[in-house]
């Protein structure tokens, strides 16, 4: 500590430990905010259509679109230390037939996602500057915003056309839609909605669809064969 | 005449300080990194508010390194007291009472 120079080079040494000791203790207060999320999801139109992977394809496939309502409340996930949440609905149905070979294998596809930015992070949200100043104005000055995590979507439009590597996906049974979620932290480690209870950390409540069948491709010729789900 | 004004740049910019005015730095440093910390994380937590646990830490390392950087003056309140040049010891050696394995030697 002789010099001048041997004093910034200590100082900013302990502050870097500092702030990796602060950063952790950050982390680490996550788990005395407890989470209880729970969703409720259905079906409200299914269609299997034939499509194009992309324009110049000259392979068919059979495409699903999904309409969805949702009904969740996610709030519970944004504390302090919450950047974004990410929320993905999927499609899961079982490789069929049931047998030796395919025993616990599932099929699975994202048909909608979101990403829901805390106040703390609105400047890092993917939105022109008019939606950008709305978003900022809806958090009135709060630094945490907990009511964006209750979403509430009618009839939505999937935002993905699942299909299956076979290309084949009418008539499939027994499929599934689920909520899940992917909470994005400033400091600390990336989690996923559980499959148990962790402490203060809830499995989601409800966030899976009854099943349903997907159906058998549109007929040309007008015939109205998309049936709505059970 | 460039020498001393070499010399002058280099006193600055080495900002020398005493002994106890480096020890006075080193705890100055890292009690008020410590408390520094402790606040940030804790305003943080009961505000609720990360970036304003982030602007406390950046601000109060800030001051940190205005506090411990710059050779201060109560950094040197104890100077070294240098023997005077010339090479004449401060205590002759006739005045030396040596003593090795309890036996004393006397010049």
């Amino acid at each position: 500590m002789y010099n001048s120079l041997t004093r910034i080079q200590n100082v900013f040494g302990f502050f870097t430990t500092v702030a990796f000791v602060v950063a952790a203790l950050i982390a680490a207060s996550d788990f005395t905010a407890p989470r209880t999320p729970s969703a409720t999801i259905k079906t409200t139109n299914v269609q299997v259509v034939k499509g194009r992977p992309h324009y110049y394809s000259t392979k068919k496939e059979e495409y699903a679109i999904i309409r969805f309502s949702l009904d969740a409340d996610l709030s519970s996930l944004f504390t302090w230390n919450t950047k974004q949440l990410f929320v993905y609905v999927t499609a899961e149905w079982p490789v069929a037939p049931a047998g030796a070979d395919n025993m616990n294998q599932t099929n699975k596809a994202v048909i909608w996602d979101a990403i829901i930015t805390s106040p703390s992070s609105d400047h890092l949200s993917n939105l022109g500057p008019a939606s950008l100043k709305k978003l900022r104005k809806s958090a009135a000055g709060k630094t945490i915003d907990p009511s964006r995590g209750k979403l509430s979507l009618k009839n939505q439009k999937p935002k993905y056309q699942i299909t299956h590597p076979t290309g084949r996906i009418a008539e499939t049974d027994d499929v599934k839609l689920h909520v899940n979620y992917n909470v994005q932290p400033w400091v600390g480690i990336l989690t996923w909605n559980q499959a148990f209870d962790l402490g203060r950390w809830k499995k989601m409540a409800g966030g899976v669809s009854k099943a349903f069948a997907l159906p058998a491709l549109k007929k040309k010729d007008g015939e109205a064969t998309a049936k709505k789900s059970r | 005449m460039a020498d001393q004004l070499l010399e002058q740049v280099k006193d600055v910019v080495d900002g020398q300080i005493d002994f106890e005015g480096q020890k006075l730095a080193e705890i100055l440093a890292t009690a008020v990194l410590a408390i520094v910390g402790g606040i940030s994380f804790l305003v943080g937590f009961f505000l609720q508010d990360i970036t304003l646990a982030l602007k406390i830490g950046l601000g109060g390392t800030a001051l940190t390194f205005l506090l411990v950087v710059p050779p201060w003056p109560f950094f040197k309140r104890h100077p070294v007291k240098w023997l005077p040049v010339g090479g004449e010891p401060a205590i002759t050696s006739g005045q030396q009472n040596i003593v090795i394995d309890e036996k004393l030697f006397t010049k």
